[in-house]
């Protein structure tokens, strides 16, 4: 083995390159949040400088706090992006208990149509449901793009994601509970429920962060720009910064910076239920 | 003897309490919320879309009013020469963002496998190309592929091509920037499934090929391959299916644009629907769109059946 062979094969000459990796793919997440905290100047340098020096927050101050149509479209994505998440936990949990518990006749049809659901492109749905919705007068409501997050994006997935960690507690753990004198409910609630927490944090973490970003159903359910969430927002401003980068990038990154947040503290829990979710079954 | 005897006597009460208490319809009250959700959100729309698709809707409130006009809908939209275009966009879009996500992702997978400080972390933070807003990264690579002083370019400058390519504004490199894109999140996709599946395969296996004096390559091309095939087979199919998908990065990148260069098939779905209000000819274009879908899952099924068979 060469020298460089040696260097490279050893433990600490391995992490080094797994950092370097990480550098060359994580770029453009620096890239962004650097030309974030440039002057409108700085952002045309040739070549271009790497660090934001001096960094400066008035992107921030121009483009997210004094606009009150970002700051606006930010107080929709919360409502809606935490309204999917509740709504996804208070319906998947029971449906994904249901399905793990028996082995009922249409567990397998069941399945496959939340799997459909995850390849149909979102559009082909936006399309039906925004006749529907104009015509039952949901159009221009937080509650149709919560249902429609909910029921395309967010419940199947979860219901998914639940299922393998009911099926892990045991059946004499709620036989037990029930001999106590618990209702099938009560001891859904009071015994399984406890123990699959983690499961609960994983698919509500998940559903947060696909509402978060979601995009088809905002752009097309709502015309009313005080209903529209964030991520409609940051492309309906594209136009207005056509050259302002540097503006355009700190949205973007106040719109990133949530789901960065989210995922960098619930890493251990997210990690492994976008696996699972994404195949199994 | 007397605590067995209380065992058995609970036991056999466990059983009648499963058989009278959990009985089916209570299953069916706890599956029902969901499926009441997923029949009026998701099937009736998918069903409507075929009543849709066989009506000349052009005012969404007044659908139920429209005229049938049989499969005129779907004869323009199959002879549409936009539609065949954007057939073939989606193809060359599917095919360069699969082929490059996969092999980069393995490559990845195969490195992050090994065992050294902080791969777990590094591993998971690879996931962020793959986490952050579609919206936000396609903003960001609109930036990073500027032509006058986007950082791409700039980076290129440094060898020997020529500079100021306006990669997005240009239609003959303007789907090449979206797949730069596409592959940018799709690596950390690949990159995990691959690699839950090298961990699954037997280190004895590796130990039995050393010993019979294979290689590292041989040890890759005899062992790891045939072993991760079920594996690969899903991610692509998966990966077909992500991308296939794919409308966000693209509207915001280009919206299509120049010239329909980058239309892919949801682009074209929406022109239709939203930008000329042809809720019944986008309806057809839609279930058109569909079929593929439903054939990859079909396969997709059976895949997995025989990879639980086996």
């Amino acid at each position: 083995m060469t020298a460089l062979g040696r260097i490279w094969g050893s433990p600490y000459g391995k992490t080094t390159l797994g950092l370097l990796i990480l550098g060359i793919y994580l770029f453009p997440v620096y890239w962004m949040i650097a030309t974030s905290l440039k002057s409108f100047g700085d952002i045309f340098a040739v070549p271009p400088e790497l660090l934001p020096i001096p960094p400066t927050v008035q992107p921030y101050i121009q483009a997210v706090f004094n606009d009150p149509f970002v700051l606006r479209s930010i107080i929709n994505s919360a409502i809606i992006s935490v309204s999917t998440l509740v709504l996804t936990l208070v319906l998947a949990a029971p449906a994904a208990y249901a399905l793990a518990r028996r082995r009922l006749r249409f567990t397998v049809v069941v399945i496959f149509v939340l799997l459909l659901a995850q390849m149909v492109p979102t559009i082909i749905i936006a399309g039906p449901l925004f006749v529907i919705f104009s015509q039952v007068g949901l159009v221009n409501s937080y509650l149709a793009l919560v249902l429609a997050n909910t029921t395309i994006i967010t419940l199947p997935f979860a219901i998914i994601i639940l299922r393998p960690f009911f099926l892990s507690v045991p059946q004499d753990l709620e036989d037990a509970a029930m001999i106590d004198g618990c209702t099938r409910l009560g001891s859904l609630l009071r015994v399984v429920l406890p123990l699959v927490t983690p499961g609960l944090i994983t698919a509500g973490a998940i559903a947060f962060l696909m509402a978060w970003g979601e995009f088809v159903f905002g752009l097309t359910l709502t015309t009313n720009e005080q209903l529209q969430p964030v991520t409609v927002a940051l492309n309906e401003i594209q136009g207005q910064y056509s050259t302002r980068w540097n503006n355009l990038m700190a949205v973007s990154t106040a719109v990133a910076l949530p789901i960065v947040l989210i995922f960098i503290s619930l890493q251990k829990y997210i990690v492994g239920g976008l696996t699972a979710g994404a195949t199994k079954e | 003897m007397t605590s067995q005897a209380q065992q058995a006597q609970s036991k056999g009460l466990a059983d009648r309490l499963r058989s009278v208490n959990l009985s089916r319809v209570g299953d069916y009250l706890f599956l029902a919320p969901a499926m009441v959700l997923i029949l009026a959100v998701m099937v009736y729309p998918l069903a409507y879309e075929l009543y849709l698709s066989v009506h000349d809707v052009t005012i969404a409130g007044s659908a139920g009013q429209a005229p049938f006009v049989g499969l005129e809908q779907y004869r323009a939209v199959a002879t549409d020469p936009a539609f065949a275009q954007a057939l073939w966009v989606t193809v060359i879009y599917t095919a360069g963002s699969l082929f490059f996500q996969f092999t980069i992702g393995l490559a990845l997978a195969l490195f992050f496998n090994q065992t050294f400080p902080g791969h777990g972390v590094m591993r998971a933070l690879m996931l962020l190309g793959w986490m952050i807003p579609l919206v936000v990264t396609g903003n960001l690579f609109r930036w990073m592929l500027n032509g006058q002083y986007g950082v791409i370019n700039l980076l290129l400058n440094l060898g020997p091509l020529e500079a100021g390519r306006a990669w997005l504004t240009d239609p003959t490199t303007a789907l090449i920037g979206v797949i730069v894109a596409n592959i940018w999140v799709g690596i950390p996709f690949n990159m995990v499934l691959l690699l839950a599946g090298l961990q699954g395969i037997s280190l004895s296996l590796y130990e039995a090929a050393k010993i019979d004096g294979a290689n590292a390559i041989q040890r890759f091309l005899y062992v790891t391959l045939p072993q991760l095939r079920p594996v690969i087979a899903i991610v692509l199919l998966l990966g077909f299916i992500y991308t296939f998908k794919v409308f966000d990065l693209i509207f915001v990148m280009t919206g299509g644009g120049p010239v329909n260069a980058t239309t892919v098939l949801p682009i074209y779905v929406y022109d239709v629907l939203f930008e000329f209000f042809r809720f019944g000819r986008g309806a057809a274009a839609s279930i058109l769109v569909l079929v593929l879908p439903i054939i990859i899952s079909l396969v997709y099924l059976r895949l997995l059946r025989r990879e639980e068979s086996s």
